[in-house]
């Protein structure tokens, strides 16, 4: 080739990735600057930020809504969280469906639907994770980012050379120092998930926060699934409650949060706090290594052929039909699991009870879909319209 | 969804070696197949965002060897190398076992940071040559050992590409994996040295210092060891005062350490001529890192990466450690470093299903994967070791078949750490 023409190539090429860059760019930007909304249910008594509990997060994007929902009578308090892995998507619908729903008889209720905001906003190189999902309403369809496990790159950039969790000492991957369930309890003056994660644990703190909950998902290949894992104090609410689950609803086991695996909301949030901490696993062959196309149909049904019959060889550790894991079974599972504990901390704890009304049930979610409990922000007062 | 995942393998098959057929190199074949693949899965459409975002999915390691590579061709400029080289053959030219294992330690320098057998060939790799063939070595051995140990090198900690690549991919920590790397990549290396290396004689010493280069006069111990002593001490503060040491990452460290190296050269560097040289030649390694992150988001997209991981978990045990040091090197040599999301990350998979010690079984593999850098299509090592030592013999008759014994070694002791990775998880950390 004459170097003239090894130049048009190369000034092409660099045209080409230009526009290519362009248009990517444009995409991961909206993806980024997408707002959902969520309209304040009927229970919601206050939104406040999470900067209100550690001023320098304020104006970060990681300040996530911190929404209060008091029935005025005196009881417990519970903290619920949803995407602390924003690629576990039934944590953060279940918590939208509570804050959009629940009422108090009894006690409060703290709700943090997008407990990691920076890794809802980013998606994952590799992965071909699709940005955003849709879940059916009886008035049309809601939008949703689909993120990542890590907090972007945009936001803690770079990783260590090896993170080490504070205060245990202990060695993690460089990229967990971007988990922000593997920071826990967190860091004043660390990197902003450390950050994030000592601003809840204030939020636990000041709240005097009870009985604190972690909506998560898990690919069918991990050995932790479909079960409730619980810090010692609250081993026999989890107990309890997988054992009433199994026999009326669906199957779930449980698991103790083990004492020397540190940085996880089940273990460093009982540690370091009051409250007792639980953390919710549902199946989810999205995330699975041996899935096939990566789509939001697979999101969002959890139907998938290669799961199957990974499955077959005896290689998973939840089963899984044609049937699939769909999100309203998911979120389901996750609704109705935590309404049991709630339920049983209050049997455990006279005087600290947290009883919530209008939240559905399993049965009922699967039934009628999870898009059914969405308020339409579009007739809702623009007072009463929240951002995540 | 098979047929779907199998025609978009077989799309990245015949793209690949039809761009290879028309003598592409192997990235741009890569690239090609991976946009192939994308166009026919989306249907005519091309997937821009996955071809982007699929670009960035290897930046930090791509920053950390080019920072790393940097830094090594810094030394070599400021006469460091040239003067380690030589005073390890002032020092123990009278006894060969010591001079054989201080030249082995060299050697394993530079892969290790850079995770790049080629640096290795290009930063020590021509003068430690110049010091066998003055112990007697035969041109045929030295070129031999000059590849496995540039190969053991890439394989060293604390930077193996095919680790790091692999645990990404899997979800899996890249933390634990530096005892069991040092210790095969050591094992192979040694066994290389003096396996080829033991037969001879004492160096020559003054027939090897007159062609060794001349490091400049103010050259020492302390200029030289200054940037490596800046390098573990950037890395070792974060691990031992972990909450009181800015985060900086590795590149930086790396980018401090050669800024020591520069303020302690005894002679002026030019260092944007030493900066453009290094990113010249890392342009296919960056490359290969770019495309491969691309195929490999194509693949996922499209199902085929899930096929393919199908394919080898659904595989019984026996069959891959019967063939896995055939399948690893000769992979490696056709795909290079995109043989360790695309088999590597499956492996792990069935190994952790498996109850094996992932850490052990993926440090096994991480070590056969270099050996196959002598095997065409790429030969990249092996090429460049040829190259560098100006090789005047047979490549396959001499060079290859010579090295086939050390090489042989290596994927047997690799093996054994995969079947019996549980009984030595003892190994892991680091």
């Amino acid at each position: 080739m004459t170097d003239r023409n090894l130049l048009i190539v190369k000034l092409v090429s660099l045209a080409l990735v230009a526009v290519a860059l362009v248009i990517a760019g444009i995409q991961f930007h909206d993806h980024r600057n997408y707002q959902e909304e969520v309209v304040k249910g009927p229970g919601v008594t206050q939104v406040k930020k999470l900067s209100d509990y550690f001023e320098p997060l304020k104006g970060s994007i990681n300040d996530c809504n911190i929404y209060i929902i008091d029935s005025g009578v005196p009881g417990g308090t519970a903290f619920l969280i949803g995407s602390s892995h924003p690629e576990e998507p039934a944590g953060n619908l279940t918590a939208q469906l509570f804050v959009e729903n629940a009422k108090l008889a009894k006690g409060r209720l703290i709700v943090a639907i997008r407990a990691n905001q920076s890794a809802s906003r980013v998606s994952r190189p590799g992965d071909a994770y699709p940005l955003y999902y849709t879940i059916e309403t009886p008035w049309g369809e809601k939008k949703f980012r689909m993120g990542d496990r890590w907090s972007s790159p945009l936001d803690s950039w770079p990783d260590p050379e090896v993170y080490v969790n504070y205060p245990s000492g202990q060695l993690l991957a460089y990229m967990d120092v971007r988990n922000f369930n593997r920071t826990w309890p967190g860091r004043a003056n660390g990197m902003i998930t450390e950050q994030t994660n000592y601003a809840f644990m204030n939020v636990i703190k000041e709240e005097g926060v009870d009985i604190f909950i972690d909506l998560h998902e898990a690919e069918l290949e991990y050995p932790v699934i479909s079960t409730i894992v619980a810090h010692q104090k609250g081993a026999d609410i989890a107990g309890m409650a997988s054992m009433l689950l199994t026999s009326t609803e669906f199957r779930i086991g449980m698991e103790y949060s083990p004492k020397s695996l540190h940085g996880l909301s089940h273990r460093e949030v009982g540690d370091h706090s009051d409250a007792v901490s639980i953390l919710l696993e549902a199946p989810e062959p999205f995330l699975d290594r041996v899935r096939g196309i990566t789509d939001e149909k697979l999101l969002l049904t959890g139907q998938d052929e290669f799961v199957v019959m990974a499955g077959k060889y005896g290689l998973l550790y939840e089963k899984i039909d044609e049937k699939g894991w769909p999100i309203d079974v998911r979120v389901g599972r996750h609704c109705s699991t935590v309404l049991m504990i709630f339920e049983l901390w209050g049997d455990f704890n006279p005087g600290k009870e947290v009883v919530i009304q209008q939240v559905p049930r399993y049965d009922e979610v699967v039934q009628n879909g999870t898009g059914y409990y969405f308020r339409d922000p579009s007739k809702a007062k623009t007072e009463d319209i929240y951002y995540e | 969804m098979y047929f779907h995942a199998g025609l978009i393998l077989a799309v990245i098959a015949v793209t690949f070696a039809v761009a290879k057929y028309f003598k592409l190199s192997v990235e741009l074949s890569m690239l090609l197949a991976a946009i192939a693949a994308g166009i026919v899965h989306a249907g005519g459409a091309i997937p821009v965002r996955h071809l982007v975002e699929g670009s960035f999915t290897y930046l930090d390691v791509c920053l950390i060897f080019i920072t790393a590579t940097f830094f090594m061709n810094l030394l070599k400029e400021s006469g460091g190398v040239a003067f380690m080289v030589r005073k390890i053959v002032i020092t123990f030219h009278k006894t060969r076992l010591l001079c054989l294992f201080f030249l082995t330690v060299l050697l394993l320098i530079p892969g290790a940071l850079t995770g790049s057998g080629a640096a290795t060939v290009l930063t020590v790799g021509t003068l430690v040559g110049t010091v066998l063939s003055y112990m007697g070595i035969s041109e045929k051995r030295v070129a031999a050992i000059i590849f496995i140990c540039a190969a053991m090198s890439a394989a060293a900690p604390p930077v193996n590409l095919w680790a790091m690549m692999a645990a990404a991919g899997s979800n899996m920590p890249y933390v634990g994996f530096f005892q069991p790397l040092l210790v095969l990549s050591a094992i192979g290396a040694f066994f290389a040295m003096f396996f080829l290396g033991a037969k001879g004689k004492n160096v020559e010493l003054e027939k090897a210092l007159k062609e060794l280069p001349e490091p400049p006069e103010k050259m020492n111990w302390l200029r030289v060891g200054i940037p490596f002593a800046v390098l573990i001490f950037l890395i070792m503060a974060g691990r031992i005062w972990p909450f009181s040491t800015p985060t900086i990452g590795l590149p930086l460290m790396f980018v401090l350490a050669s800024v020591s190296a520069i303020l302690l050269s005894p002679k002026k560097l030019q260092i944007l001529r030493i900066a453009t040289e290094t990113i010249h030649s890392l342009i296919p390694l960056v490359g290969i890192m770019i495309v491969v992150g691309i195929l490999i988001q194509v693949m996922a997209l499209s199902g085929a990466r899930g096929l393919i991981s199908l394919g080898v978990v659904t595989l019984p045990l026996w069959v891959l450690f019967s063939t896995l040091f055939l399948i690893l090197p000769v992979s490696e040599g056709l795909l290079q470093y995109a043989v360790a999301p695309l088999l590597g990350v499956p492996l792990i998979l069935l190994f952790n299903m498996k109850g094996m010690n992932a850490i052990i079984a993926l440090s096994a593999m991480a070590v056969m994967w270099p050996i196959g850098d002598i095997l065409p299509p790429t030969a990249v090592v092996g090429r460049a070791t040829v190259m560098e030592l100006k090789f005047k013999g047979h490549y396959y008759k001499d060079f290859l078949k010579t090295a086939l014994i050390p090489m042989g070694f290596v994927l047997l002791v690799a093996t054994l750490f995969l079947i019996f990775s549980n009984e030595l998880s003892f190994l892991v950390g680091g």
